[in-house]
């Protein structure tokens, strides 16, 4: 096991606990993704992995060590790389700069990487010199991401990738990360766009305040009548107007990646 | 005085006040709370820069770079062991203590030195009178070193290693920590080399009037000034609001009697943060 999170129990305050005895397991070279409601402590369940946020109790071993009381930087060192949600990016440098500084553990391979992603991402390219805080939403979401690659994570912990992104952006995102997982590095990703997730992902945990309420094989949980029905009413509620099934054409476009073919019985096609 | 006059001198003046400006800048951006000691610690390195000077004969250049190691060093080490633990609990908590150890290291000095003014040893220059307005020349050479030092300051930002790290931590701590930056090893340095640029910003304004223990804190308000003008926290920002404040004590000799120049500072400071809380060139409000 590459990952082993047990029993985490964290919040912001003295008081709050926002993790109620979450976990998360990975194992090596596998894709996990993290789906749920807002505010269910999907970042939060990230943030305590990578060790932004100090635990009340729980254990994490990273292939067998005890990492729960050691620093972000530490477990920096030991080859977690994390991409915040937000603020994931040094907005006052330039694009170069900010992946340098993602690769600021492993500076002899920066040349190689940088060289590497920005044939990945040719849109770091173009923008090498420009300042980081003038890029848009998607653009720095590319670079949040491409600058945890700059070093050789045996763990990539991403949230929320394509948050913002249009869905063409977002589709080349996730066929991004679909390969870096085919090289055979181990994510755990935290995404909105549920089902999108779980096509990409071996595993995927649901979390549903601070607790994980299912975990399992990807493929079935996409199928699974229960998850389906937890993100119908949280993703189309607003939209869904009726209890009519059918077709819903406006999530048609939502995303343009490998749509999952999900081999169970479902009544609406989501993506 | 003549405008022009008074011009070039707040020019000059400017460019020396730059670089306690910078130094109380760059500790605000990476550590995130004014320093005050800056004005004592500012003092600590025009003694040692007098050190190098008076006792042991050496001329300005390496009497600065020793100013710049002691005040470094002083800065760096004071605020290791006083103000780190205080800036857990909050910014407000670190600026309070930073007067404190302001005044702590005041006295010390005062201890040390006692409170008669000292003199640098160097040779007296006539003014030199250009088209009516006569510049001295070792107030151009001062402007001079602090012109290269800024510059030097720039390069170490802009092209080294730990220059970026420093503006990593800057601009997002806990991110850069996630990207295996110490946070610990940058306060250091960014400490070492703002209060080093604050010390050698000490010698040079105590070579322009004189070295007693208050010669920081003398022109405290306006290194503050500078940097609130200009906006807390930016390097460009410090610069800038050096030379308007430099600029704008000199002119206000013109109509007002000298004792009154010092309310620049402080106007200054008023009309920045009613009409644009992050200054001129600062990137956030606080
Ligand atoms: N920095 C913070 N300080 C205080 N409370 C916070 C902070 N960040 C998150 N919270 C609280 O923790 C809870 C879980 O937040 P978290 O960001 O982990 O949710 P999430 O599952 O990632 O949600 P989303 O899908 O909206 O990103 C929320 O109730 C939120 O209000
Ligand atoms: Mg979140």
């Amino acid at each position: 096991m590459l990952l082993a999170a047990e029993g985490l129990v964290c919040g912001y305050g003295a008081a709050d606990e926002i993790l109620h005895g979450a976990a998360l397991t990975v194992r090596s070279g596998e894709m996990v993704a993290i789906i749920g409601p807002n505010g269910a402590g999907k970042s939060t369940l990230l943030k305590a992995v990578a060790g932004m946020i100090r635990l009340k109790s729980g254990t994490i071993r990273l292939n067998g060590t005890a990492v729960e009381r050691i620093s972000a930087r530490e477990r920096a060192r030991l080859g977690i790389a994390f991409v915040p949600q937000e603020a994931n990016i040094f907005p006052s440098m330039t694009v170069s700069e900010n992946l340098e500084m993602g690769g600021f553990l492993e500076p002899s391979a920066t040349r190689r990487r940088v060289s590497a992603l920005f044939e990945r991402f040719p849109i770091l390219a173009e923008k090498k010199r420009t300042t980081a805080r003038t890029l848009s939403g998607g653009q720095r979401q590319v670079l949040a991401m491409a600058m945890a690659l700059m070093v050789a994570p045996t763990l990539l912990l991403l949230d929320e990738p394509s948050a913002g992104l249009a869905p063409l952006a977002a589709g080349q995102l996730f066929s991004a990360i679909a390969s870096i997982h085919r090289e055979g590095t181990a994510i755990a990703m935290v995404e909105q766009n549920a089902l999108a997730a779980l096509a990409l992902a071996d595993r995927g945990l649901v979390l549903v305040d601070g607790r994980p309420v299912r975990e399992g094989e990807a493929r079935a949980m996409a199928a699974d009548p229960e998850v389906r029905r937890l993100f119908l009413g949280q993703q189309d509620l607003p939209l869904a107007g009726g209890s009519a099934p059918g077709p819903t054409p406006h999530r048609s476009t939502a995303i343009a990646t490998r749509p999952p073919d999900p081999s169970g019985p479902g009544p609406h096609p989501l993506i | 005085m003549s405008f022009l006059q008074a011009l070039v001198n707040g020019a000059l003046a400017g460019a020396v006040l730059a670089l306690p400006a910078l130094g109380f800048n760059t500790v605000y951006a990476v550590l995130r709370f004014p320093n005050f000691a800056i004005a004592s610690i500012a003092t600590a390195g025009a003694y040692a820069g007098w050190i190098a000077n008076v006792l042991w004969g050496w001329p300005a250049p390496p009497a600065l770079l020793v100013a710049f190691v002691a005040a470094g060093a002083v800065g760096a080490t004071t605020d290791a062991l006083a103000l780190r633990p205080l800036r857990l609990r909050g910014p407000l908590t670190a600026a309070i203590g930073s007067v404190a150890l302001d005044l702590l290291l005041q006295n010390a000095l005062r201890f040390g030195f006692g409170n008669d003014p000292r003199g640098y040893d160097l040779p007296v220059f006539r003014d030199w009178r250009l088209a009516g307005i006569s510049i001295g020349p070792q107030e151009v050479e001062d402007a001079g070193l602090a012109f290269i030092t800024m510059t030097a300051l720039f390069l170490l930002l802009r092209f080294t290693r730990i220059g970026k790290t420093m503006r990593a931590v800057a601009d997002n701590a806990s991110l850069a920590e996630s990207k295996g930056i110490d946070p610990a090893r940058v306060a250091w340095i960014a400490n070492g080399v703002g209060f080093g640029l604050a010390g050698i910003g000490g010698t040079l304004v105590a070579l322009d009037t004189s070295l007693d223990p208050l010669t920081g804190f003398r022109v405290l308000l306006s290194i503050f000034a500078a940097a609130v003008v200009g906006g807390l926290g930016s390097i460009p920002g410090a610069i800038a609001g050096a030379f308007m404040i430099g600029i704008g004590e000199e002119l206000s000799t013109l109509a007002l009697a000298p004792t009154y120049r010092t309310a620049i500072g402080f106007l200054a400071i008023l009309v920045v943060l009613s009409f644009r809380p992050r200054g001129l060139l600062g990137e956030r409000a606080y």
